[in-house]
């Protein structure tokens, strides 16, 4: 199968170039970016085409599928425009940045047959599947709760501008976790209080942020998206869950398969992953589900209901008051 | 601690878990008698005090008929603290009580009143605040070695509390878990940022099924968010967590991760696996050090780390927390002010 990437703005389209490196049957032929040096760089490195405007690479790049990777805001009119040229798509977290844009999304999509995976890598993480699989087989019990944290660092660069990001790390953080929380239980959150803030940078944009949830069958949730690790801290974030059922209690680190490297040539103590790459399972996913013409584990509606949370988060801190989903 | 010193005679009121943590320690503490220990079940009273060399009454009046206590040290289930404090009062001594200081702000306001009215000292055992790692991490964020902190996250919880007559089990006796366990995080939070501002909350105590479990959003005036959990709902254990990150460094603290001795020991041919058993020891245990500092203030006059009125304000915004999770609604606990 053949990919194209549009756009490199996003750091993830790296590790998806490099897990597309990985996958038999799977090759990058195809790099738009509008940033030339950006652009021309990764297709030198990944060896694929380079277009300068996406639309030439729809019109004239070999390609059957794209990973949409350029700034939030820019999303909504790559996707919609790779739907109707018929290529499948997976698109970077968020979504969007509106419910608007989200919906044009996943109806082009619809309208034109394709696939529309939303980036959710965290979903194919093997200890998050294996908790899934736990909670599924009922040894859990009921559950109760739900406390989830996706904590990093700031990113710099167009996430700070609000123009191109549509939001800071309430908006980043967020959706990995609300994503993993609907899948466990398989319900929808009903309602959500945030307190938002800048407090760790200068950033025009939110930085921090904890969220208290109620889903709509009794579930009690909370998360922290912050990017509040500081600069020593040993890796780049976190994605935990705390799970609490009548009959049990399971605590999952997404990355907690990793050893300690203590490196006086940088300086600095490290987190040194080891465990199954989730971008590459993420891809090996999307590829399957247009082979077998199935559903994608984490679909464009399932990226618009995480989106809307964070949406709700900052709602719910400009007016000081829980918010109701879905959104009107 | 000078030979002339005279001994401080405490007596201690309840022979439950608290009752007992506390009675050891003053057992073993220079310059204090464990002169008594009072209990309606005066055989748990009696192998305790023999336990510790100490006596045993099965009421207050008994105790104070024999004997001339300094301190009544107040370890029973909360609904009772007030009865006891009051008592204590009236007779001339000193208090120490158990947290949390009363389920309500009248009671918790009459028991600091009635202290004052006898000019006695009153104490409440908000322990975290002696907590080593606690201590350290909060003298940490006063020093500013966080820079400015964005937000703190705690955790506190096991398995459903045991008490007398199953007393926890009983919201409207406990308070709930945010008045009985998360004010602990509470109080110490305050401690380290002072006032709070606003407060919502999730609970679940509806099911009254041992399997309480709640979330507290705070925002302090100076802007700092936080986020505490509290669970009764675990299968086992009994655990706490806390991280304050700032904009200069982060702190985090698991109590799970700081044991130092993990043992397995065989069960002798009982064909049963090992149980492993965690242990994290010290010369004193922070209850040790919490009532040695509420016995020095008795003995000095100084101010103690934590005033009645410190206790008050936790309950305070405890109870805040407990009305925003039964109305659904934020709870504003001050005009705004000076907000960033």
């Amino acid at each position: 199968m053949k990919f194209a990437i549009f756009s490199f703005a996003h750091m993830h389209a790296y590790s998806y170039a490099q897990a597309l490196q990985h996958i038999h049957d799977a090759q990058l032929t195809v790099v738009a970016d509008s940033h030339e040096e950006r652009g021309e760089a990764a297709a030198r490195k990944f060896g694929a085409t380079y277009y300068k405007d996406y639309q030439d690479a729809l019109q004239y790049g070999d390609f059957d599928a794209v990973i949409v990777c350029s700034e939030n805001v820019h999303h909504a009119e790559m996707v919609v425009a790779a739907a109707e040229a018929h290529k499948h798509i997976l698109c970077e977290k968020p979504l969007a940045t509106t419910i608007a844009d989200a919906n044009a999304m996943i109806t082009a999509c619809e309208k034109n047959d394709v696939k529309l995976q939303t980036a959710f890598p965290i979903r194919f993480s093997t200890p998050l599947q294996y908790v899934k699989k736990q909670i599924d087989s009922g040894s859990l019990g009921r559950i109760l709760a739900l406390t989830g944290t996706n904590r990093g660092q700031n990113p710099g660069g167009w996430f700070n501008d609000m123009q191109l990001s549509g939001g800071g790390a309430v908006l980043d953080h967020t959706v990995h976790v609300i994503d993993i929380m609907r899948w466990y239980i398989g319900s929808e959150i009903a309602e959500v209080y945030a307190e938002v803030d800048r407090r760790f940078s200068d950033s025009p944009v939110d930085d921090c942020g904890l969220l208290v949830m109620e889903f709509c069958n009794g579930v009690i949730a909370s998360h922290d998206p912050s990017w509040s690790r500081p600069k020593t801290f040993p890796t780049w974030g976190d994605v935990t869950l705390r799970v609490t059922g009548t009959d049990g209690i399971t605590l999952v680190n997404a990355f907690g398969q990793h050893y300690t490297q203590y490196d006086d040539e940088l300086n600095m103590v490290r987190q040194v992953p080891w465990g199954d790459n989730p971008d590459l399972e993420m891809i090996n996913g999307f590829i399957a589900c247009i082979t077998n013409n199935s559903s994608p584990l984490a679909s464009g509606t399932d990226g618009m209901r995480a989106m809307e949370v964070a949406l709700a988060a900052y709602e719910s801190a400009r007016i000081r008051r829980p918010v109701s989903l879905p959104l009107s | 601690m000078k030979g002339d010193v005279i001994n401080v005679k405490v007596v201690v009121i309840g022979a439950g878990t608290m009752g007992s943590v506390h009675a050891e320690a003053y057992a073993s503490m220079p310059g204090v008698e464990l002169r008594g220990i009072v209990d309606p079940r005066l055989d748990v009273a009696q192998s305790l005090a023999e336990k510790l060399g100490s006596f045993s009454y099965s009421t207050l009046d008994s105790l104070l008929m024999a004997e001339d206590p300094d301190v009544v040290d107040v370890c029973v289930p909360t609904p009772f603290h007030k009865e006891y404090i009051v008592r204590a009062a009236k007779a001339g001594k000193h208090i120490i009580s158990e947290k949390p200081l009363d389920r309500n702000l009248s009671d918790a306001e009459d028991s600091i009143r009635v202290c004052k009215e006898h000019n006695v000292r009153l104490f409440v055992g908000q322990v975290v605040r002696f907590f080593p790692e606690y201590r350290s991490i909060r003298q940490q964020i006063v020093q500013g070695k966080l820079g400015q902190v964005g937000t703190a996250r705690t955790f506190r919880g096991g398995s459903f509390p045991s008490g007398s007559n199953d007393w926890y089990a009983n919201s409207k006796l406990s308070g709930t878990i945010i008045v009985d366990l998360l004010i602990h995080d509470i109080d110490f939070l305050r401690w380290c940022f002072g006032d709070v501002e606003r407060v919502y909350a999730k609970n679940l105590v509806a099911e009254r099924n041992r399997l309480d479990h709640a979330y507290v959003s705070l925002k302090f005036q100076n802007g700092v968010i936080a986020h505490l959990e509290g669970t009764w709902s675990a299968p086992s254990g009994f655990s706490t967590a806390i991280e304050v990150a700032g904009d200069k460094g982060l702190i985090t603290h698991n109590s799970d991760g700081s044991v130092p001795i993990h043992s397995a020991i065989r069960q002798q041919r009982s064909g049963v696996a090992a149980v492993e058993v965690p242990s994290s020891p010290m010369i004193h245990n922070p209850y040790f050090i919490e009532l040695e500092h509420f016995i020095h203030c008795i003995r000095t006059g100084d101010v103690a780390d934590v005033e009645p009125e410190d206790a008050l304000a936790a309950l305070k915004i405890s109870l805040a927390a407990v009305r925003s999770a039964q109305s659904g609604e934020v709870v504003t606990l001050s005009q705004a002010r000076g907000e960033k």
